[in-house]
Parts: structure tokens; C-alpha cells; sequence
């Protein structure tokens, strides 16, 4: 039994040292302001890339990124007609791709149906679980950072996105 | 959760000689403190609450399951100016087994390491992570049987490439419920 408590300490210091940079990692938090205001008219698509090389958080640890632990698109979202609406967001990783994005692409997002002249404040865990094109972001973000989004509305409706951001907590080391 | 199967395996092993020496001592305990995210800009401390049953095989080494279980607190940023949104915190339930190395007789020292699983829960996520802990404790025996302990632990719930580390504070209580003669 002395010659295991002896080895205990030694086996947890390798682990710690075969651990590497798990310990030397941690979750940050990269936010990207979106256009704003963000208009979208009767069916029609609303496009915006997406530079996260300008976001700080992203920059200072884009070539260490693992993993993308959470995604958010947050707003105040209102539709200005009288028709209940329903929003996606979709992304193409091929922009030149002729067709509407919903042939090209991935729904990374929604739909989140809001009522005739309702206006909702899409609050960060409300959006985490409307994200259900995780993969496709999650390759994005561990990419290049660049990255352009389609905002598409259902029937004949207006809505308008304001205060927009699209917040990716990244885990990264440090 | 296979490593954390395998460390039960090895705990039982390790008390199945002791048992046959007659060195065996069994507690029960309960813990309570706050849970401190370390580098996480998406939750922040949380209380963190749990039980654990002290094994004492020898005067030399003690193995302890546990059970945790922990709710993060919420994360509020300004995504632009007047405009803020919050993240909950995680529920984290955490369960493994440690080995602790005693130093001392009423009044205890004990280093202490495991390995676990944790699962992170919230809105739009549920995930399970292998989980390890490293930390020290204190022990105090306050009355005969009974033992209060302070304990400061670094746990680490590992992805694989990256984990989320959590430092745990706590404050607990060991009742002695068997020796055996």
C-alpha cells in the first residue's frame, strides 16, 4: 500500500501533463454585430456576410479553436404585418451557388414564428435552441471566419431585425 | 463514462484485499459550496451541493464515490449598447470516484484525485463529459465519528480537446458508520 500512495501523486501529475492543453483551454465568447437594421419583405432573402476576423475574441484564438460549444443569434425581431411569420437563418458555404439557399445550404436556424405585428426580444438561451444547423456553423467558425447568412421569411409579411448579433462561444486553448 | 466504469472496477479490486485484512472504515458524508467557472465567458459561479461514502482501506489511502451535483449561474452580456441577453448557467451533475491520501489522525490532510462523469445541461444543450478532479482537503474530528472538512478542488470535464474546468469550494460533514474490529 506505501508504494501506492507513493505512485498516486506520480500517476496524477502525468495525467495532469497528458491532459495538456485540456487544462490550458477555456470557453470565450465571440460576438458579432449583424446590419442593423435587418429588413426582410414578403419571401424575399435578406443576405449578410459574416467577418468574425474582426471580433478581438476570435482573432486572438482562432488557430487554437477545438471545438464550438454553444451559438446564439440574437435580436429584437419584429414583423410588421399583419400575417404571422416565420424566420429562418441559412447558410451557404458556396455563395456563387445559383438557387435559393434552401437548395444549397443548411437552416442553421428557426424557424421562430412570430404573431401579426408582434415584436419578440430573442434572448441568448431562447436562440441556443432554435440552432439546429450546428455542424455547419461549427466547420465555419473552425474555418476561414467568413461566412455569409440568408435571413428568409414565410408568406407575405415584413419583419425587421434590430440590435442583431450572433454570439459563438468557442473553446479554444489558451 | 467507460473510464469511469474502469476506476470503479479498480476501486473494488483495491477494497477487495483490505476487506480480507480487516482495515476497512465506511462514512457517509454530505458537502455543500460554491462552484467558480474558470475561463468560461458563458456562465459564472453557481452553488454546488453532493454526498460521498469514504472508504478507508488502510491508514495510508481512502476511496470515495461521489455524487454532485451544481447549478451555474447566469451570464448576462451587452451585445450592443442597451441591448443585453443572458445565458443560463449550466446544471451540472457530476458522479466518480476519488482516491484520497490521508496525512494525519483528527485532525486530516488529504490530497485527493478522480475521475468521473459530468453531465452539462441547459437550454438547447446536453452534454456529458469525462470528468477528473484534483484538490486538497482538511478534516477536522470535531466529536468521535464525526469529522468536518474543507476541501478545494480544480475539476476538469474534458471534451477531448478542450474541457471545462470548474473550481469547487466546499464544506462538508463525515459521519463514521462502520469499522471493521
Amino acid at each position: 500500500m506505501n508504494g501506492f500512495r507513493r505512485v498516486l501523486p506520480l500517476l496524477a501529475l502525468a495525467a495532469l501533463a497528458a491532459a495538456g492543453c485540456m487544462l490550458t483551454s477555456g470557453q470565450f465568447a465571440v460576438t458579432y454585430g449583424l446590419p442593423d437594421p435587418i429588413t426582410v419583405n414578403s419571401s424575399l432573402v435578406e443576405t449578410f456576410d459574416v467577418d468574425l476576423n474582426t471580433v478581438s475574441e476570435y482573432n486572438d484564438h482562432k488557430d487554437q479553436i477545438k471545438r464550438v460549444e454553444d451559438m446564439a443569434l440574437v435580436g429584437q425581431f419584429t414583423n410588421n404585418g399583419a400575417s404571422e411569420a416565420q424566420i429562418e437563418v441559412w447558410l451557404v458555404r458556396d455563395p456563387s451557388a445559383i438557387g435559393p439557399p434552401q437548395q444549397n445550404g443548411t437552416r442553421l436556424w428557426g424557424p421562430l414564428t412570430l404573431a401579426g405585428h408582434a415584436s419578440e426580444k430573442v434572448d441568448w438561451d431562447r436562440s441556443a435552441a432554435l440552432f439546429d444547423g450546428r455542424q455547419a456553423l461549427i466547420d465555419e467558425v473552425k474555418g476561414d471566419g467568413n461566412f455569409r447568412l440568408y435571413i428568409v421569411t414565410t408568406g407575405l409579411v415584413s419583419v425587421t431585425v434590430t440590435k442583431g448579433s450572433l454570439i459563438v462561444v468557442v473553446g479554444a486553448a489558451v | 463514462m467507460n473510464r469511469t466504469w474502469w476506476a470503479i472496477v479498480i476501486v473494488a479490486a483495491l477494497l477487495a484485499p483490505a476487506a480480507r485484512a480487516g482495515t476497512i472504515a465506511i462514512a457517509g458524508g454530505v458537502f455543500g459550496g460554491m462552484s467558480f467557472p474558470v475561463l468560461q465567458d458563458d456562465q459564472s459561479q453557481g452553488p454546488i451541493f453532493g454526498a460521498r461514502i469514504p472508504v478507508r482501506l488502510a491508514a495510508l489511502l481512502a476511496v470515495e464515490p461521489f455524487y454532485s451535483t451544481s447549478a451555474l449561474g447566469d451570464k448576462t452580456i451587452e451585445t450592443s449598447p442597451g441591448f443585453s441577453v443572458t445565458r443560463s448557467g449550466s446544471d451540472v451533475t457530476t458522479y466518480g470516484v476519488n482516491a484520497l491520501l490521508p496525512f494525519g489522525t483528527k485532525t486530516l490532510l488529504y490530497p485527493f484525485g478522480g475521475i468521473g462523469s459530468a453531465r452539462f445541461q441547459r437550454d438547447g444543450a446536453d452534454e456529458s463529459f469525462t470528468s477528473y478532479d484534483l484538490g486538497l482537503g482538511l478534516g477536522l474530528t470535531l466529536i468521535p465519528k464525526l469529522m468536518l472538512d474543507v476541501r478545494g478542488e480544480l475539476q476538469m470535464a474534458s471534451s477531448g480537446e478542450t474541457s471545462r474546468k470548474m473550481f469547487n469550494v466546499t464544506l462538508g460533514a463525515t459521519y463514521s458508520i462502520f469499522n471493521t474490529p
